[in-house]
């Protein structure tokens, strides 16, 4: 199922991230780790940011996501990459 | 050529679509729903929808297609399950193979494993003729790969060409794979390891064989794919001295190695997490052979690269993605 594409960035950044660990997107924090809080590894972190790449049509590169570490960062990156494709 | 690329957003399809591009050739990059494409994405190459367990999107994936690289072979996690692994990957090989012959392909490249690669019995260095007479019994994806291939070997609906590489190195393992033993010793981290033979090949030099094996008017029907066949003692002695880390560990013997593995996927199998020392990977090392590649380098004029070279593309790639830091090598070289 694909995130509603009218939503803000960060509502959609965190439906993509409640579908890849078990966790409710109401219970999914910025200041949340992706890795020690959210039980993901660095397999489904770069699935995370790939679907987002996807979802959002971001040219986001692997070396970009490197230091991408909480929800809060995912949604930086996700607005940075976001404001670039509009410029 | 029109080739579809399964297993493209892999650490040896990322390569091998580099090389096809290289080469003037637009391939058709299959994926799956949840899979990391941002690597394939920057390349701009297109992708379809090629979930292996799907006849229908293997079949739509495969409509057009003359040459079909099969580089999503079933991979455990751990190697606990071997019914399972063999039904999956089994299952899996079957769709591919339906699906390729049902759309006409004409050639299908399948990518295995030298796990597949039996010891000469005359002694010295394995060919392409050294295959295990029946599955080997000592490791999951041993007896997965070696199924796999004699499956693969027995199509007769279409060409199906059999490469049999080496561990592959180099940039791209975005998994940490093969590369796993490398990175722990560049990050001074030693890993529990057995000592053995452990055969390893460029990554790009595995794709750049692939798209040969593509385009050769009449390709060797199995081909190993191997820089060189140390021991990993020494290799790893020589890796430590290049990051400026500390001396690998002994090894263990081939028994206590089995049992660390063992332990370890047992533990990931029941907290999740990777195991510290794969068992596919023990195995390899422990009953690794001597290789002789030199069919390769014959048939599609091949020159594998050496160790440095790999090791210099891996690093700054490896840097560049935060899998190694940064400084080591230069603090090592300086």
């Amino acid at each position: 199922m694909r995130a509603d594409p009218t939503a803000t960035v960060d509502s959609r950044v965190v439906y993509i991230i409640s579908q890849l660990v078990p966790v409710k997107p109401e219970q999914i924090l910025a200041e949340h780790r992706l890795r020690e809080d959210l039980g993901m590894d660095s397999v489904s972190s770069m699935e995370l940011l790939s679907m987002l790449a996807e979802e959002l049509d971001l040219d986001v590169g692997v070396e970009d996501i490197a230091d991408v570490h909480t929800v809060g960062a995912t949604i930086a990156l996700a607005k940075t990459f976001l404001a670039k494709k509009g410029a | 050529m029109k080739p579809l690329v399964l297993g493209a957003a892999g650490f040896l399809g990322i390569n091998l679509v580099d090389a096809l591009v290289a080469a003037g050739i637009a391939p058709r990059c299959g994926r799956r729903t949840r899979t990391n494409v941002l690597a394939l994405r920057q390349r701009k190459v297109p992708m379809v929808q090629a979930d292996l367990d799907s006849p229908e999107q293997l079949a739509e994936a495969c409509s057009g297609v003359d040459v079909l690289f099969h580089l999503a072979g079933h991979y455990p996690r751990l190697s606990l399950d071997l019914a399972g692994a063999l039904e999956l990957g089994l299952r899996q090989l079957e769709n591919v193979l339906d699906a390729a012959a049902l759309a006409g392909v004409k050639r299908v490249v399948y990518v295995s494993s030298t796990a597949t690669v039996a010891p000469r019995a005359s002694g010295g260095a394995s060919t392409e003729a050294d295959l295990f007479l029946a599955p080997p019994t000592f490791g999951t994806y041993h007896a997965l790969k070696w199924q796999m291939e004699a499956r693969a070997l027995r199509e007769d609906r279409l060409e199906v060409i059999v490469a049999c590489p080496a561990a592959c190195l180099g940039p791209w393992d975005l998994r940490v794979g093969t590369s796993a033993l490398l990175v722990a010793t560049a990050r001074g981290l030693p890993v529990p390891h057995p000592d053995g033979i452990v055969s390893w090949v460029d990554a790009r030099d595995v794709a750049l064989a692939l798209v040969r094996l593509g385009l050769h008017a009449a390709p060797p029907r199995r081909v190993i794919l191997s820089a060189e066949s140390p021991r990993l003692q020494p290799l790893l002695g020589d890796l430590a001295r290049r990051y400026g880390a500390a001396p690998p560990s002994l090894p263990l013997t081939a028994m206590e190695a089995v049992a660390f593995c063992d332990e370890e996927e047992t533990r990931a199998a029941r907290s999740g997490g990777r195991p510290a020392l794969a068992r596919e990977l023990a195995d390899l090392i422990i009953h690794g052979v001597e290789l002789d590649a030199s069919l390769a380098r014959s048939s599609l004029d091949l020159q594998f690269r050496p160790l440095a070279n790999t090791l210099d593309a891996f690093d700054e790639w490896a840097r560049r993605v935060r899998i190694l830091p940064s400084l080591n090598l230069q603090e090592a070289q300086s």
